[in-house]
């Protein structure tokens, strides 16, 4: 194994493979120990029990050195944090202690502005030698409106929060007097202040232990390797061009839009071309790093799961679409609920990929993010409280299993919240939650099921719902059948408007999220596999009877 | 008269028993096949055959001097492992039955579309909803159903399940529902295993709490049945000590609680094992070891860091969240006795199926035909090819070399190159294991010492160490049965919480000091029970609090004696420090909140303690007791080697690869490249020659 030489002023140091692993997997345990840091410290649900946050090291110029096994759509502001704070701030300037925060989708690098990331430069003997940054979904800014960017909430450029350790209050108080539930956010600011306290620690420590310059040129190396890997797995799916075409739809936006790519692929490299309608007054809109992140992602799950997730596996990848379109927009596209449309666009990916290596790939997923954001005034208090939930759904069916019932997938990995904490802390009563019989694609192996989550308002609240397949299926492979519609379900006396609801304490609403596509003809299927769907109520007898002739 | 103290680490290959003389000092060690239809045939077996030889004079009942019995156990994890528990039943809230299988709704895998979540453990048609609902704040939403319970009590009856586990929402908030249905279940169907979540896991979060209950069911009447049979056929050999059952924490409880708590011992086993290492590696100089402990079925591995392995109180155990505390221990389904197979696409695998103590491997000549690790062993003469268990158990080296050469046929290499090429791909499966709780928690193998135990680890140990560039390895005195050793070496310890969410403030001290006199009330309940004098009893209290609204505590000592505002002013002082220390700030004029008040509860007991020994000369010649042919990948060939005896060696002795040093319970193989040297403790320590 070979390993190129780092770009440094000093000569390279001797690397051999063991110390570029340990430093590797050193690297990947700093990463999840911010991010455990950053979970524990931290006061609201999203984070403390949800874990939507992700943490992240860079390289002094920007490129990501590892990122922590959390959210990949994250990686979207990350790779845009880094060098916009270069851009807007002369490292010249910069000392230990500074923290840079941002959140914006065009001046920041971001993808949505509640996602705020907390950017440390980490110092040894004076000089920027890396990055520690991470990222906190900040459940706020709720019910503002999606018509563009302005009414999603503060747009946050990159600014000092900390300036040599010391608070810069003037930034601080500016931002929690645009949020909705100050006392939250400032708690959450601060539970990034002690992850990122942790990167900085361990890192120097590394470097303290191997050598500033070993660890660096192991960093520059893994990169490499990455690439090689990704280069590797990539020469191994057959040279062509894949076109896959779907629609998305969803609560926030009236019939349907038209979503294409055409993936090439020639010897190590691939081509990813992505085309769509023109971007929209909703907050579907995906920024380009979204786009990026979303393929990076996908090509990495089916090329080699196993690849360091660092910006070397993006060097073979090219990754384009029109500007200004709903994929890859511009200023001042609202963009809050992008992931809806990024989930949409990983299984485009994978349909066109199914074309060059159909046993490394999934059928549709649910394709979605399912979403109820919550906000209400306390009824003793007076406080405004806000609390935002995303759910899985099915995932599709595999060449020789059924898909998972009921999960995360692709570009979120968010925990649900355990119902004793939802009731603990806010005014909602969950009275169900379950997997929707029949809702996975039919096939010789079935697609996963979607869920239902039964809320009831204990208070008066409004609730703003995403979801998704309401009027398209998730696909099937190879004859395999599309699963079942996600949707939104009203009881009595609920008001909605669109993907807005208006309940009164004591009424309930239910969201559903759409099932996976199946995988191969329903007639393969094992007989005794059919038994068991009945048996566990997946599926009913009659339908049985008609699709697997049973 | 002697009074024995007796370990007995009970595994799915060897069961060892180790005899501790309490008045001289004296240990003895004893091995047997373990008997897994019924491991506690075995068991008695081995304490009979030890007794016997030890205390001659007990005659009919050689048990009978037998003044403290401690145990550690597989059974619970290998059932697990292989999932074969009992058929279970579950009752939930209406509503809920599928949380089992959604959890925390997480794919198994963040990137891979292959991977799997682990069987859920109650299929769909065993899991009844009944309507009731208690919420957050113990008030009832809905009454349990009665009648609706009772019809689900009778379904699961009927579908004929074993055992039934009932977890409704806020069971450990407000029992009644939970208490109630446990009632009703008992009336209908009083032969199942019936558990619930506020006796088993009375702690908020309900997929956390469900899945411990489910587990809890699902073991429950396995080591029920388990616990039921050993304990006569102990009695029946005059044994009148209360028998012991280690936890995963490493502490001992009593067999009644284990069999009603069968969670709490699914690291029975390994955790003792790391106890002993503790204190071998302590006296020998090295606090940081990583443990590598190989048996026959399987092999654990833990991370001690100055001397201390990190417990947690939740796990991931082989995929099920598990609330119960626990040493840090990771564990993977090979060992000597794993079964090499050639794959579909033509490559070697070995494991995870095992061949168990029967047949065992093929040299064994019990009718086994596939190749274990063991079987490798004798071919390449790492191990002796004629007998083991120091001339015990008689071995045929051709049967082994006939199985090999089936696989190499497959393979198409030669058959010595195959027997290696199974402990190549042994050792990269056991770094991978190691590598989990070292690198990827941040530790650098090559700064640990690599302490070998169980039959097989001092086998392959040096092999794991050269493929991590670890550069010293110890091999402690007993090495077969360190694990039942580390029971004679703990003290007795029992941990007892109470979950309150109080203030910290005066107006909780009331509270505070009732709820730590009902734990200190239980805990002198314990010591009574355990016969544990008043100067040997010792309590310490300590305190888990956060800041109201995070959701993690940080735990803090609570000084001796009455509970006042002082010690209040304590706890906040211990706080700050240990938040600051932790995150790096405190969040001044935030309410603290105290969540759970514990109390650590020890027996100090007469601990057997390891002898130092006189430092002889350097010359070991005098321990070789033969020389044999043994194949090294150095060489590519058979290498000629002598052979030590074990028991000859002398604190002092050194001697350099290649080398082969011999024991009744293993084989220690010195590779060439490294040296060998014997510590006042008759450790046996490797290293990386210079």
């Amino acid at each position: 194994m070979t390993f190129l030489k780092p770009s440094l002023a000093v000569p390279a140091p001797a690397l051999d493979p063991i110390t570029v692993e340990v430093i590797g997997a050193a690297l990947s345990s700093i990463v999840e120990e911010t991010g455990e840091a950053l979970i524990r410290a931290s006061y609201s649900t999203n984070i403390k029990e949800r874990r939507d946050c992700s943490t992240a090291l860079f390289d002094a110029s920007g490129n990501t050195l590892c990122q922590a096994e959390h959210i990949p759509i994250h990686l979207g502001s990350f790779i845009g944090i880094v060098p916009h704070i270069l851009k807007l701030h002369p490292t010249a300037g910069m000392q230990p202690g500074d923290v840079f925060v941002g959140n914006d989708a065009y001046a920041g690098g971001g993808t949505h502005l509640p996602d705020i990331v907390l950017a440390e430069p980490i110092f040894i003997d004076g000089a920027i030698v890396a990055w520690t940054v991470n990222l906190a979904h900040h459940s706020d800014f709720a019910d503002r409106g999606h018509a563009h960017i302005y009414q999603e909430g503060l747009r946050i450029p990159p600014v000092r929060l900390y300036r040599a350790g010391e608070l810069n209050k003037d930034v601080q108080d500016l931002i929690l007097l645009n949020c909705q539930v100050p006392h939250e956010r400032l708690s959450d600011l601060r539970a990034q202040m002690a992850a990122n306290r942790v990167g900085v620690q361990r890192f120097q420590a590394l470097c303290a232990k191997y050598g500033t310059d070993v660890v660096l040129a192991a960093g520059e190396a893994l990169l490499d390797y990455a690439e090689r890997r990704m280069r590797a797995g990539i020469a191994a799916i057959p040279d062509g061009s894949y076109r896959f075409a779907d629609v998305f739809d969803n609560s926030e936006i009236e019939g349907t839009l038209p979503l294409s790519v055409e993936i090439t692929v020639r010897g190590d490299a691939m081509t990813l071309d992505f085309d769509a309608p023109d971007q929209l007054r909703a907050g579907i809109n995906m920024t380009h790093t979204a786009l990026q992140a979303t393929a990076y992602y996908v090509v990495k799950s089916v090329v080699d799961p196993t690849i360091l997730p660092n910006a070397g596996l993006a060097r073979p990848l090219t990754v384009t679409a029109r500007a200004g379109s709903v994929v890859s927009c511009t200023h001042p596209a609202a963009v809050n609920g992008r992931v809806q449309t990024c989930q949409r666009v990983a299984d485009l990916i994978l349909g066109a990929l199914a074309q060059a290596v159909p046993h490394k790939v999934t059928a549709c997923s649910n394709s979605a993010c399912t979403v109820a954001t919550f906000i209400g005034q306390r009824k003793d208090t007076g406080a405004i409280w806000v609390y935002l939930e995303t759910m899985g759904g099915g995932s599709g069916a595999r060449h020789n299993k059924d898909g998972l019932d009921g999960v995360h997938v692709h570009v979120t990995n968010t925990s649900n919240l355990p119902i004793e904490a939802l009731e603990t802390e806010y005014p909602l009563t969950l009275l169900r939650y379950e997997l929707v019989d029949g809702s996975g694609g039919v096939g010789r192996y079935r697609g996963g099921l979607g869920l239902r989550r039964v809320y009831r308002a204990d208070e008066d609240c409004r609730v703003r719902v995403d979801v998704s397949r309401l009027q398209s299926r998730s696909w099937g492979l190879d004859g395999g059948g599309a699963g079942g519609h996600g949707g939104v379900e009203c009881g009595p006396g609920v008001v909605r408007v669109r993907d807005s609801l208006t309940l009164k304490a004591g009424q309930w609403f239910a969201v559903v999220s759409p099932g996976a596509g199946g995988y191969g003809a329903p007639a393969e299927r094992d007989r005794a596999a059919v038994t068991l769907d009945i048996a566990e109520g997946v599926i009913d007898l009659p339908t049985a009877r008609e699709i697997y002739g049973y | 008269m002697a009074r024995w103290r007796v370990g007995v680490d009970s595994g799915g290959t060897f069961t060892d028993i180790c005899l501790f003389d309490e008045d001289d000092g004296r240990v003895e060690v004893w091995k047997v096949s373990s008997t897994p239809d019924d491991p506690s045939r075995g068991i008695a077996e081995g304490v009979e055959q030890g007794m016997r030889i030890v205390a001659p004079e007990n005659g009919d009942t050689p048990a009978s001097s037998v003044a403290y019995f401690g145990h550690g156990t597989t059974v619970a994890t290998n059932a697990l492992i292989q999932h074969k528990g009992v058929a279970t039943g579950l009752v939930t809230t209406d509503g809920f039955r599928d949380l089992l299988e959604i959890g925390r709704q997480k794919r198994p895998d963040l990137y891979d579309l292959d991977a799997d979540k682990p069987p859920t453990l109650v299929p769909r048609a065993l899991r009844m909803a009944v309507p009731e609902r208690v919420k957050h704040d113990g008030s009832i939403d809905l009454p349990l159903d009665e009648d609706a319970m009772r019809g689900a009590a009778r379904e699961l009856k009927k579908a004929g399940v074993k055992a039934i586990a009932v977890s409704f929402l806020y069971g450990f908030i407000r029992p009644e529902h939970e208490a109630r249905a446990v009632e009703i279940l008992k009336e209908e169907y009083p032969e199942a295993f019936i558990c619930s979540g506020h006796e088993i896991a009375p702690e908020f979060r309900e997929y956390e709490r469900l899945s411990t209950v489910v587990l809890n069911a699902y073991l429950g009447p396995v080591m029920k049945s388990y616990i039921e049979k050993l304990t006569p056929r102990l009695a029946a050999l005059g044994m009148t000590a209360t028998p012991h059952l280690t936890q995963s924490n490493g502490g001992v409880i009593g067999f009644s609680t284990a069999a009603a708590m069968p969670v709490r011992t699914i690291l029975s086993g390994p955790s003792t094992g790391v106890v002993a290492a503790q204190v071998v590696g302590e006296l020998a100089g090295f606090p940081d070891i990583i443990t590598f402990d190989m048996g026959g079925t399987s092999t654990d591995v833990a991370l001690l860091k100055g001397g201390v392995c990190k417990l947690t109180s939740e796990a991931n155990v082989h995929g099920y969240p598990l609330k119960a505390p626990m040493l840090d221990i990771h564990t993977v389904g090979a060992g000597g006795g794993s079964i090499a197979f050639v794959d579909s696409g033509g490559f070697l695998k070995v494991g995870p199926r095992s061949c168990g103590a029967f047949p065992g491997p093929v040299c064994y000549d019990k009718g086994a035909e596939e190749p274990a690790t063991t079987d490798a062993n004798v071919v390449l003469q790492t191990l002796n090819p004629t007998h083991l268990l120091a001339g015990r158990m008689p071995v045929r080296q051709d049967l082994a070399k006939a199985a090999i050469a089936k696989l190499a046929d497959k393979l198409g290499l030669g058959v010595m190159e195959t027997a290696q090429g199974i402990l190549s791909v042994v050792t990269a499966n056991m770094a991978k294991a190691i590598r989990v709780i070292s690198v990827q928690r941040g530790h650098d193998p090559r700064d640990y010492t690599l302490m070998a135990f169980g039959g097989a680890g001092p086998l392959h140990a040096a092999r794991l160490a050269k493929e991590l560039d670890m550069r010293r390895v110890l091999v402690p005195r007993n090495p077969g049965i360190l694990c039942a050793m580390g029971l004679l070496l703990t003290d007795l310890r029992a941990d007892f919480a109470a979950t309150k969410l109080l203030p910290l403030s005066p107006s909780s001290l009331t509270p505070i000091g009732e709820a730590f006199a009902a734990l200190g009330a239980r805990a002198e309940a314990w010591f009574d029970h355990e016969e544990i004098t008043a100067d040997a009893r010792q309590i310490t209290r300590t305190v888990d609090m956060r800041y109201a609204g995070q959701n993690y505590e940080l735990s803090v000592p609570l000084p001796e004696g009455p509970v006042t505002e002082t010690s209040l002013e304590h706890l906040a002082e211990g706080f700050e420090e240990a938040h600051r220390q932790r995150y790096g700030f405190i969040a001044d004029g935030e309410a603290v909140q105290i969540v759970t008040l514990r109390i650590e509860a020890a027996g100090l007991v007469k601990k057997a303690t390891l002898k130092s020994y006189p430092v002889e000369g350097p010359d070991a010649s005098g321990a070789i007791i033969g020389k044999r042919p043994v194949w090294f990948p150095e060489a590519g060939d058979y290498v000629p080697t002598p052979i030590y005896d074990r028991e000859k060696l002398k604190p002092g002795n050194r001697f350099a690869g290649p080398a082969i040093v011999e024991q009744m319970d293993t084989t220690t193989v010195v590779p060439p490249g490294m040296t060998a040297r014997v510590d006042p403790y008759l450790n046996l320590i490797l290293e990386v020659a210079a």
